[in-house]
């Protein structure tokens, strides 16, 4: 389904951050790891800021002078696998969360640069940068060496 | 079934008519509540509530006016979604299109919280020996605006925010077809607090704008609607001496040149005819090609216009909604086989757009005509639909001819490269709004919106500084004390 209007990719993006939260609220029950579950916990809380964020960006952006059709945006490129299992392994959480954080990192970069709405794009292109400094920090989390090569897998 | 009532004196009420409209969901076809056709009896209770609390709220200090209005502001931002919703629902336009204009609505509550700046008058000392003089702004009385159905949020906030920040009192009339977002706003109002009488409403259709127009208590009307009206309503108030400012329709012109970036531009373009279905007087409605740029104008514009997404506005992406009723379906639909009649080519024909799940629903796909004449109908007369008539002109003289002869004045919008030929259509065409490489020429709340020529009878327009001036009358003290 194409995105083709400004309230349809802000829809978009408040469904993405509020599935997100859902399954980092999930994720945080089932990590071992302390360091892990401090990271998904703020994750959670970011996502839950970001649906406040979203909701908050369509209703005071929106303006009725530069209603323009968007192209070259589509809901499918978005779409991801998430499936998530009652008893996962830490490995298994870190890659869901990547996985998590690396489409959202795609979609506001792809997305900020459609908007015709400076402080929109702003908003996405901010959201894009801390998607990117979560991935890192995910990446860098001092887990175990198996745990380690079990992600880089 | 939901029945709407009437919001006087702080309470809601049930009108004395017993006459009843009904009102439909454009996108299903449903009948969706009814609406009183309330009486000038109703209007005069609201008249008398308003009388009775303007005295206090004239004396109410301005900067606890707009407090007032700094808490209706947070109220909305709560209720933005739900009104957004309840517009879509009665009118038709996209869930974008109705929040962009409860967001317009909701600027004109901020800009008029700046009353303590915006309402000062002037003064100047020893205007002759030993004499000051100071021009003060106060206050008038009622107020009241008769509002149209294709913006049923917005219109009302051009005016209403601004007459009571300066402190008058004020009641609101919607119109009869779309009467339930305004009533959801005014569920906002009651919850925000304002002394009782300071904002009213009466639903209703002639017998209340005629209960308005010729009450003797109300001093002033600001109207937005057809030009036919517009002209009434001036009338009606020029014999009852009351303020007047009233918005008719338009037949706005947009020129793309032969320099203009059309690839880029487009996307203005198509929301410039078909945003709202093209039932607002800023639409686009003659797309005037400006020699070369004719051809692939038109191939483009086709293009375009056959990609719009058109739907039930409350399904998000959906790019153009239903026309408000099944009568001004009619309506739109008649103007095509008129356009037809006289000889325009359909290049584009919308009348028999079929919507999956939506098979009763007010709709007209996108049209576009060819080969119209400036004589013909279509190029004439305000249609207030999604039908496009495409005129091809030589050069920039014949186009600014055009919109020269129209009887409207309300906007036009170039589409242009070019620093020198922008200036000369903004110097030259005779439209109050005017954009230039926009499609949409909506003056924000800060400035004032308002036509020329059939477009406008009056002379402050709606919002902006000016309007200030409109709901003040300015009081000239002489003194002398030495």
């Amino acid at each position: 389904m194409a995105l083709t209007t400004f309230g349809a990719i802000m829809g978009f993006a408040a469904e993405m951050v509020g599935q997100s939260g859902n399954i980092y609220r999930n994720l945080v029950q089932q990590a071992k790891d302390h360091g892990l579950k401090e990271t998904l916990q703020a994750l959670s809380a970011e996502e839950t800021k970001n649906h406040s964020l979203m909701e908050k960006t369509r209703r005071e952006n929106v303006t009725e002078m530069i209603l323009e059709p968007i192209a070259g945006l589509q809901k499918e490129d978005y779409e991801i696998d998430l499936k998530t299992e009652e008893r996962m392994e830490d490995g298994d959480l870190v890659r869901i969360a990547l996985a998590l954080e690396e489409r959202e990192k795609r979609f506001f970069s792809d997305a900020s640069s459609k908007l015709p709405l400076p402080e929109a794009a702003r908003i996405f292109r901010k959201i894009a940068l801390r998607k990117q400094e979560n991935i890192t920090r995910l990446q860098n989390l001092g887990l175990n060496q198996t745990l380690k090569k079990s992600i880089s897998a | 079934m939901k029945r709407v009532k009437n919001y006087i004196n702080g309470e809601w009420v049930d009108s004395k008519t017993k006459e009843f409209g009904e009102v439909w969901c454009p996108a299903t076809g449903e009948k969706i509540g009814e609406v009183p056709f309330s009486t000038a009896e109703d209007i005069d209770q609201a008249v008398q509530a308003a009388k009775k609390a303007y005295w206090e709220w004239r004396c109410t200090p301005p900067l606890t006016r707009a407090r007032y209005f700094f808490k209706l502001k947070d109220l909305f931002e709560n209720a933005f979604e739900d009104i957004s919703r309840i517009l879509v629902t009665e009118e038709g336009k996209t869930l974008d299109e109705s929040r962009g204009e409860v967001r317009r609505m909701i600027e004109n509550v901020e800009h008029a919280t700046g009353v303590t700046t915006l309402m000062t008058g002037y003064n100047l000392e020893d205007i002759a020996q030993g004499i000051d003089c100071t021009a003060e702004r106060q206050p008038i009385g009622v107020f009241g605006v008769i509002a149209p159905f294709n913006f049923p949020a917005m219109v009302p906030w051009w005016f209403l925010p601004y007459a009571v920040v300066c402190g008058n009192t004020y009641i609101v009339k919607p119109s009869e077809q779309v009467p339930m977002t305004q009533t959801r706003i005014f569920e906002v109002i009651d919850e925000c607090g304002f002394p009782e009488g300071v904002i009213n409403m009466v639903h209703g259709a002639k017998d209340a704008v005629n209960g308005m127009l010729y009450h003797p208590d109300i001093k002033g009307i600001s109207f937005v609607g057809q030009s036919s009206t517009a002209r009434y309503v001036y009338k009606a108030c020029g014999e009852t001496g009351k303020r007047v400012q009233s918005l008719g329709g338009a037949k706005n012109f947009v020129l793309v040149m032969p320099d203009a970036e059309i690839d880029r531009h487009m996307p203005s373009m198509i929301t410039s005819f078909y945003g709202c279905a093209g039932e607002r007087c800023l639409s686009g409605s003659v797309l005037v090609a400006v020699g070369d740029v004719y051809k692939e104008l038109k191939e483009k514009f086709i293009a375009a216009a056959k990609a719009l997404k058109v739907g039930n506005g409350l399904q998000e992406g959906v790019q153009m909604g239903p026309v408000v009723s099944k009568k001004h379906r009619e309506k739109v639909l008649g103007y095509i086989e008129k356009g037809i009649k006289e000889g325009a080519k359909l290049i584009l024909d919308g009348r028999h757009i079929k919507i999956d799940g939506h098979p009763d629903g007010f709709f007209v796909g996108p049209t576009v005509f060819d080969e119209v004449h400036p004589d013909m109908t279509i190029a004439k007369e305000e249609i207030f639909g999604p039908v496009v008539s495409l005129i091809h002109v030589k050069n920039l003289d014949e186009g600014l001819k055009l919109i020269e002869n129209s009887e409207y004045g309300n906007a036009t919008c170039l589409y242009t490269t070019n620093g020198k030929t922008a200036r000369e259509f903004k110097y030259r065409a005779v439209a109050s709004m005017m954009g230039i490489n926009l499609g949409i020429a909506a003056p924000m709340s800060f400035f004032p919106f308002g036509g020329a020529k059939g477009s406008f009878f009056g002379d402050i327009k709606g919002h902006g500084r000016e309007v200030f001036q409109f709901f003040t009358d300015t009081k000239v003290v002489i003194q002398r004390w030495t």
